[in-house]
């Protein structure tokens, strides 16, 4: 266990040493960060300008869940979208040997081998927003609703983690699929809305195919005070069976690792 | 632009939908990667369905966005990334000893590419009239099959190669930044964040108040998507000819800045290539 | 008690086909057509500890795929393999502690950061002490006659100092299995012969065992004394270094110091007629009828002196290779439809 943490420690200082090679990029970010979300809000009002109220989701409330979705888009940019990266890179290089030989468990490795600090102006401006939003809305939320907005918070990101790495497992077979993880995020962009902004067929496939609805909609929900513990323990259980999933699917995937040859 | 051998750039394409095919797999996903519309369908035709949006039912959200999911998939541009990469791998000094400019080298990739992803688009299509039949039949808010006429569809074609163009050219002059910088693929954000608010991609301009989307209008943005859309989506109630008529013109006018400012580029930009003896 | 193990190893891969033209293109997206390909057949060795064993074979023989599967990293479709009492493909860490790999053409050090973070992280990973692994590196460099190449970052390095590094970062938790794969790939000759030194200190040191491919054949005849040299996926032979030119060069070679010039047509009577330039003459002859070829010789002509060798080590291998290549385009134009 010490090794492990001994380990990460060393991975985390390297890889941002390594980015600290290229300073510009971080002042690129915080650009593309607060564009980004300007970009949101301006959507967002073109769509509730009017009295439309989205099924019971007024402008703050769906703020809120644009906030979520921001700090969320965040932290994956800064722990997990690197480390995805990678994980093709090293499949098509072969260079995946390497890590195969070390004494140390691969997925870790692969999980947590980078950090990126380009997603921190993301998580700064959502969780701003989060606050901004929570003292509009009426009534206004709790300090005890922020407590609330954590587990679900962290049970999103062990979500988005283990799809995100069951479907970097399959470019073990298909190189070429370095794209997959693109299209996922694609997907993921649903979650700036609240599930209940989408018709039924969009509904059920967010929940149950693209579980975006636990990401971001049961979060914002569970801040509001609306979200029983029922749509908290099925995020929960959800997140198990993706994790376990997703680790069992990469033990697998390596009986049929071919490696790249030379 | 120099003369163009049909013949090589024939070949071209030939060559590179095959190579395109190869990568078949990564375009499928790609196509998924660029499917926001049809996420912003789910929420527009849901919104149209409130009623709240006069003259917007959700048949019309649906088509809208159907139709700029198929406008998107045509006009995909990635030569930013292409050309950055031929000038930082030194690729690019062998493709200049070619007798045909490097630029119809990489429109036969984007030819190529479509070509192998149009398949994958008809599904996508047909998906969605599944999921959302009133799209293609109508309802009782917008009674009517959705059946453009032939002059409309070859209006929106025409438009939608003109958005492509005109995409393509703007990215093309981004992309020669990389003879003086590296990682100009960076700055394709600057473009990237208003071509995705402004191009009606996530807002639909008819549901903006009359003078933002007029202002919004004088940019090049919504003619990459929302004018050639608009054409295949409902032309007749929504736009007179002579609405026709003035996004034609600004697009034309669009393209013609953008390849003289490429042109420009382009020469002074081989020149310092030349003295740094890439 | 053998270090490794193998017995009937074998690995099939399954390949896509593609016709060109726009033609195959459109059947290949519609229906893609497979074919097996045998890397390896049936291949069985076993090396000793401490010995350095030479793989030998031209490109595509399943070299790189035997060396992947002795260190686990692809699975064999059948065969046995043992690697210090474990199946390389379980993959514990009790045995990856023991063994290492080294790819000529990959690298493992991060690219924008100076060596030493990149031996920092593996030490951390192979739990050595940092006093320890200091000491290491400052061994191991000093043979391989690194000292700021390991603060300098890996991007800025040449591929000769880069590869030196990624034998410190190889060897740094003294493993006592060596997989070598094109270790002096694309090295100059003075890198080329730091790594060989290196490679034979570390052997004798650490008693470790060494399974190399090379294309470079000053790299086997300096280090192996022992080679296996495999075609096709199938092992052709298996034994001492000096053997491959008993086995491959059934010919030895026999220069004649003529005291009269004497015409090539006499001399073919005798063997091949490899050089004649009526002063000295090489001929070519049979290593079965090599007693009375040069009995004759000596009673029939005259030769003032005469001198038989071995043809070098270099020239017999090299001939072997190009063999291989031929048998290879052979069977792979069989191998059309």
């Amino acid at each position: 266990m010490r090794r492990y943490l001994t380990t990460l420690k060393l991975f985390w200082s390297a890889s941002l040493a390594a980015e600290m090679e290229y300073r510009a990029n971080f002042v690129l970010a915080t650009g593309s960060a607060a564009a980004t979300l300007a970009g949101a809000l301006f959507a967002l009002w073109a769509l509730l300008r009017t009295d439309y109220a989205m099924n019971g989701w007024g402008f703050y409330e769906a703020l809120i869940v644009v906030g979520v979705y921001t700090v969320l888009d965040g932290l994956q940019q800064t722990l997990l979208q690197p480390n995805r990266q990678q994980i093709t890179g090293l499949v098509r290089e072969g260079t995946l040997d390497f890590i195969l030989l070390k004494p140390l468990d691969t997925q870790f490795w692969l999980s947590v081998r980078k950090v990126s600090i380009w997603g921190v102006p993301n998580v700064v401006l959502g969780a701003g927003l989060i606050v901004f939003a929570g003292l509009r809305t009426d009534p206004t939320v709790p300090a005890v609703g922020y407590l609330r907005l954590l587990v679900p918070l962290l049970l999103g990101i062990a979500i988005l983690y283990a799809l995100g790495y069951l479907l970097s497992t399959l470019t073990i077979w298909f190189t070429k699929m370095d794209n997959i993880t693109y299209a996922m995020q694609a997907l993921l962009e649903a979650g700036r809305y609240p599930v209940g902004a989408y018709p039924m067929a969009y509904r059920v496939f967010f929940t149950f195919v693209m579980p975006v609805a636990f990401m971001t909609t049961v979060p914002a929900e569970a801040m509001l005070g609306r979200a029983g513990g029922a749509s908290v323990a099925l995020a929960g259980a959800i997140a198990v069976l993706l994790l376990v999933g997703c680790r069992s699917f990469w033990r697998y995937a390596l009986r049929h690792y071919t490696s790249a040859s030379s | 632009m120099p003369a163009l051998p049909l013949r090589a750039f024939r070949s071209y394409v030939s060559a590179y939908t095959a190579l395109m095919s190869v990568y078949r797999a990564e375009i499928f996903l790609w196509m998924i990667a660029t499917s926001l519309p049809l996420i912003m369908m789910g929420v527009w035709v849901e919104a149209g369905s409130s009623g709240r949006f006069a003259g917007f039912t959700s048949v019309d959200a649906a088509r809208y966005f159907i139709a700029v999911f198929i406008v998107r998939q045509l006009t995909i541009c990635w030569v930013i990334h292409e050309f950055e990469w031929n000038v930082v791998s030194g690729k690019l000094s062998s493709l200049l000893l070619h007798p045909i400019d490097v630029a119809w080298r990489f429109v036969a990739m984007h030819i190529g590419e479509q070509v192998t992803r149009l398949p994958f688009g008809a599904v996508m299509v047909g998906l969605c009239f599944l999921v959302i039949p009133d799209a293609l039949v109508g309802n009782a808010d917008r009674p009517g099959w959705w059946l453009p006429a032939w002059w409309q569809v070859g209006l929106a074609l025409l438009a939608t190669y003109a958005a492509f163009t005109l995409r393509f050219a703007m990215q093309y002059t981004t992309a020669l930044g990389a003879f003086w910088v590296e990682r100009v693929s960076a700055l394709d954000g600057l473009f990237y964040l208003p071509y995705l608010f402004l191009s009606g991609m996530i807002v639909p301009l008819q549901v903006l108040p009359a003078p933002v989307a007029d202002a919004v209008l004088w940019t090049p943005f919504p003619y990459l998507l929302w004018f050639p859309a608009q054409l295949l989506a409902a032309p007749g109630d929504t736009m007179s000819p002579g609405e026709i008529a003035r996004g034609f013109a600004m697009i034309t006018g669009w393209i013609v800045v953008f390849i003289t400012l490429n042109r420009l580029l382009w020469h002074r930009g081989l020149k310092h290539y030349s003295a740094m003896g890439a | 008690m053998a270090l490794i193990q193998v017995d009937q190893l074998s690995k099939t891969y399954r390949v896509a086909d593609k016709k060109p033209g726009m033609l195959g293109t459109a059947r290949h997206f519609v229906h893609r057509r497979y074919r097996e390909i045998h890397a390896v057949r049936g291949v069985s060795f076993d090396i000793a500890p401490g010995e350095i064993v030479g793989f030998l074979g031209p490109n595509g023989a399943g070299k790189t795929t035997t060396l992947k599967m002795l260190t686990g990293l692809i699975h064999p479709t059948s065969g046995q393999v043992r690697v210090l009492e474990h199946e390389p493909f379980k993959r514990k860490a009790e045995l990856l502690r023991q063994i290492t790999l080294v790819m000529g053409n990959k690298q493992q050090m991060i690219w924008d950061l100076p060596p030493m973070d990149s031996l920092h992280v593996n030490a951390a990973v192979y739990g050595i002490e940092p006093a320890e692994a200091e000491r290491r590196i400052a061994r191991f460099a000093e043979i391989l006659g690194l000292k700021d190449e390991l603060t300098q970052p890996v991007r800025k390095l040449s591929l000769g100092q880069r590869m030196k590094c990624e034998l410190v970062a190889a060897l740094l938790h003294h493993p006592r299995v060596l997989f070598l794969d094109e270790p002096t790939l694309g090295l100059d000759v003075n890198a080329q012969a730091a790594v060989r030194r290196f490679l034979t200190e570390y052997n004798r040191d650490q008693q470790a065992s060494i399974l190399l491919t090379s294309h470079y054949m000053a790299d086997i005849t300096a280090l192996c004394e022992r080679v296996v040299v495999i075609d096709k996926g199938s092992i052709l032979y298996d034994g001492s270094l000096q053997g491959v030119v008993e086995r491959f060069a059934p010919l030895r070679e026999v220069k004649l110091d003529l005291a009269d010039p004497i015409e090539d047509d006499r001399l073919a009577q005798y063997g091949e007629v490899e050089s004649n330039d009526r002063r000295v003459a090489r001929l070519l002859v049979d290593r079965d009828t090599l007693t009375q070829t040069v009995a004759a010789l000596l009673a029939e002509l005259a030769i003032e002196d005469l001198t038989v060798s071995d043809p070098p080590i270099e020239d017999v291998i090299a001939r072997l290779f190009e063999s291989g290549k031929d048998s290879e385009a052979k069977a792979s134009s069989q191998h059309q439809p």
